[in-house]
């Protein structure tokens, strides 16, 4: 059976300082195949049987590629063999199917292969400097002049014995530390390292066939913090539908940092995948649809929710209420709105709202707002809320109680409105408020 | 072909057609005569409209509804005047079609029970309580960005610059919903990107004068004038409140004032309100 190796060093990073985890590269590999092998600090990843669900060897060869180098790993190798592909990725040759095996593997130097390089002190006594002199010498002697681990890779590595390997499992809760390369004093220059931790997490999602709905990034603070810094802080995101897009993740977690002030320079970072829930790939369409270009919407609200803040985004929820303040407030978007259905108020509404009453000057009787007021339509008279007592400043209960008559004012510079005037006891003299406008 | 060629090119000479008549455009191939446009007529819009629900509106917008894929900017005295009698017949379409309608920092706080009476509903209402220029600007080019099909995006950018909407305009070419852009009045002096500029101010009897101050094709002279009670307040309205007008009239005469002096003032209004 024919197989399609790639070899992934993790010892020859870009930049030497930021050492990477083959664990976390392994997790990430998951993602493409369930045959993933960490041999010392390599990984090998076999996806013969993979080639046709991500559409051809070509595109394999990419997403992989591109996943590798975001992650850091400069040494990459394809090959037909796992000791070839490593023995490629070891001399910097990337594609090892460019011709038969025997010809790419021949001309290498035998260090190449780790169970042939142990003996390299012997064999370059006997004058052996490539692969292909060891082949020729006599197999019976080197049988029992070195031991068996030599034949037995050497076979290996040119498709002559099967190859086994312990396989890494997937493990059932995601969370990945980093070190950073040095220390970080701004929340917002964390991104660098958390995009890795990110990308490995998106394998890990794909993996698993769940979609994120809750992580957190955690950073330890290093040893020269100040007393007061604590150990470290975390941030959690939240989505509102569980993704598996990395690019998403990102952007929310961007904003995020953006408002978050680090007590003392960060020197790791922890990220974990708090809340997961299974998700559904949508299929793929023979038919080219327009539908799908752009973001969806609610991963837009959710991007600009995550920067204006919480309280900046919001949908309304209706009450059953004949008060107007209270017949209709805003929350958050994604909290949970009540599903009873809500009888909709008989008469006229209007379309905006002022937040506080507006007291509205009185000439004559009249009420004035940008000129005199012609009262049309009324009263409607609004009374209620003796049962809809909240604690004041000084901590006394005060009963939300309004006693309204409303009215439709028609003004001549500011169209219809609606106007109110407070009941109050007999000698008391009633005072007029805007409340709304139907714009 | 050279025959009819010889004709449109002999079309001005004073021994061809009879100048006094008017060119006849249905002489010419059918592929050429609908190329051809006039400068007395309304432009017509290569993208998808929106109808704006009322039809001497239509009639007067390029390809007959607002647009989708440009900005559209709506300019009026003061802010909260009369957005929704205007727009609310387009966006209850839109949301029936399951559209979402973006307020992006509304001057006043949106009242979802009367916005429902027009028939948008509170589900598809997302209020982005944006409060300075530049979170407005970043929150509406976001979302003309994102594209939210079947919706509109209805922004309040009082201080825009040009070249602030001119980037808008730009990112609102690829943009399928109609994006709604609200001005003061005072901006019509100004140049402006948007294709479509409409100034839109109250006017006697419950009507709205709308005036196209920049639009694709031939310019348009006054303002149109669309029937529109505000909100609900059809149902409820009697005849004589349809006509406020002649009401603030007699409100206003002195002499009526004494006809009705025996009783208060207050008690006046409210039989005046309760006809």
């Amino acid at each position: 059976m024919s197989a399609h190796w790639a070899a992934l060093r993790t010892d020859a990073a870009c930049d030497s300082s930021l050492r990477i985890d083959p664990q976390g590269i392994a997790v990430w590999a998951l993602q493409f195949s369930p045959r993933v092998a960490k041999v010392g600090q390599a990984v090998l990843l076999e996806v013969e049987q993979s080639l046709r669900l991500y559409g051809g060897e070509e595109r394999v060869h990419q997403l992989v590629e591109a996943g590798a180098a975001e992650l850091g790993v400069l040494r990459l190798a394809w090959g037909p063999t796992s000791l070839a592909a490593l023995a490629c990725a070891r001399v910097g040759i990337l594609d090892g199917f460019a011709g038969p095996i025997s010809k790419v593997l021949d001309p290498l130097p035998f260090e190449c292969v780790e169970a042939v390089g142990a003996h390299g002190a012997t064999l370059a006594r006997l004058g052996c400097r490539t692969l292909a002199d060891v082949r020729k010498l006599p197999r019976g002697g080197i049988s029992r002049r070195f031991d068996s681990q030599l034949l037995l890779a050497l076979d290996q590595a040119y498709g002559l014995r099967p190859e086994g390997y312990p396989w890494v499992s997937l493990p059932e809760k995601f969370s990945a530390k980093l070190e950073l390369p040095g220390r970080v004093d701004t929340a917002t220059g964390l991104m660098f390292g958390a995009r890795r931790l990110l990308v490995q997490m998106g394998g890990w999602l794909m993996a698993r066939h769940v979609g994120v709905t809750a992580f957190t990034l955690h950073w330890c603070h290093d040893t020269m913090r100040s007393k007061d810094a604590g150990d470290g802080g975390e941030i959690t995101v939240r989505t509102a539908q569980a993704t598996q897009n990395v690019e998403h993740l990102t952007r929310l977690l961007t904003e995020n940092l953006a408002t978050v002030t680090l007590k003392a320079p960060a020197g790791d970072l922890v990220l974990s995948a708090t809340e997961v829930t299974p998700f559904i790939e949508q299929s793929g369409s023979l038919i080219p649809d327009d539908r799908t270009t752009g973001e969806a919407i609610d991963l837009v609200l959710e991007r600009i929710e995550a920067r204006l803040g919480k309280k900046r985004v919001l949908r309304p929820v209706l009450t059953e209420d004949t008060r107007m303040e209270w017949m209709n407030h805003w929350q958050p978007m994604n909290t949970k709105s009540p599903v009873t259905k809500v009888r909709q108020v008989p008469g006229p509404q209007p379309t905006w709202i002022l937040k506080k009453p507006l007291r509205l000057d009185v000439k004559g009787d009249r009420p004035l707002y940008q000129g005199p007021l012609q009262l049309l339509l009324g009263p409607e008279r609004v009374e209620g809320g003796w049962w809809h007592r909240v604690k004041d400043a000084e901590g006394n209960q005060q009963a939300l109680n309004v006693a309204r008559d409303y009215w439709v004012a028609l003004s001549q510079h500011a169209g219809a409105l609606w106007i109110f005037q407070q009941r109050l006891p007999k000698d008391a003299v009633a005072s007029w408020f805007l409340h709304g406008l139907f714009a | 072909m050279p025959v009819l060629l010889q004709r449109i090119v002999n079309a001005e000479s004073p021994h061809g057609v009879d100048a006094s008549h008017p060119f006849d455009v249905r002489q010419l191939p059918n592929s050429v005569s609908q190329a051809i446009w006039r400068g007395t007529e309304v432009g017509q819009s290569e993208h998808a409209v929106v109808s704006s629900g009322f039809e001497a509106l239509d009639a007067q917008l390029p390809g007959g509804g607002w647009p989708c894929n440009a900005v559209t900017e709506l300019l009026q005295s003061q802010p909260s005047l009369c957005e929704w009698r205007l727009l609310a017949p387009a966006l209850a379409g839109l949301v029936s079609t399951g559209g979402q309608i973006l307020l992006v920092g509304p001057p006043k706080r949106p009242h979802a029970p009367g916005l429902m009476k027009l028939g948008i509903t509170e589900k598809s209402l997302v209020w982005i309580a944006a409060d300075t220029p530049a979170e407005r600007l970043w929150t509406t080019e976001q979302l003309v960005k994102a594209n939210p099909r079947g919706g509109a995006i209805l922004a309040w950018l009082p201080q825009a610059r040009v070249e602030q909407l001119r980037r808008l305009q730009v990112h609102a070419q690829s943009c399928d919903c109609p994006v709604f852009l609200f001005r003061p009045e005072d901006a019509q002096l100004d140049a402006s990107p948007a294709p479509l500029r409409v100034l839109a101010t109250l006017g006697i009897d419950w009507q709205l004068q709308v005036q196209i101050i920049k639009r694709k094709g031939a310019l348009m002279d006054g303002s149109i004038s669309l029937p529109s009670i505000p909100g609900t307040l059809a149902s409820v309205f009697t005849p004589r409140l349809m006509r406020p007008s002649q009401l603030i009239v007699k409100a206003m005469e002195p002499t009526n004032v004494s006809t009705l002096g025996s009783t208060t003032n207050r008690r006046r209004l409210r039989q005046l309100a309760a006809h």
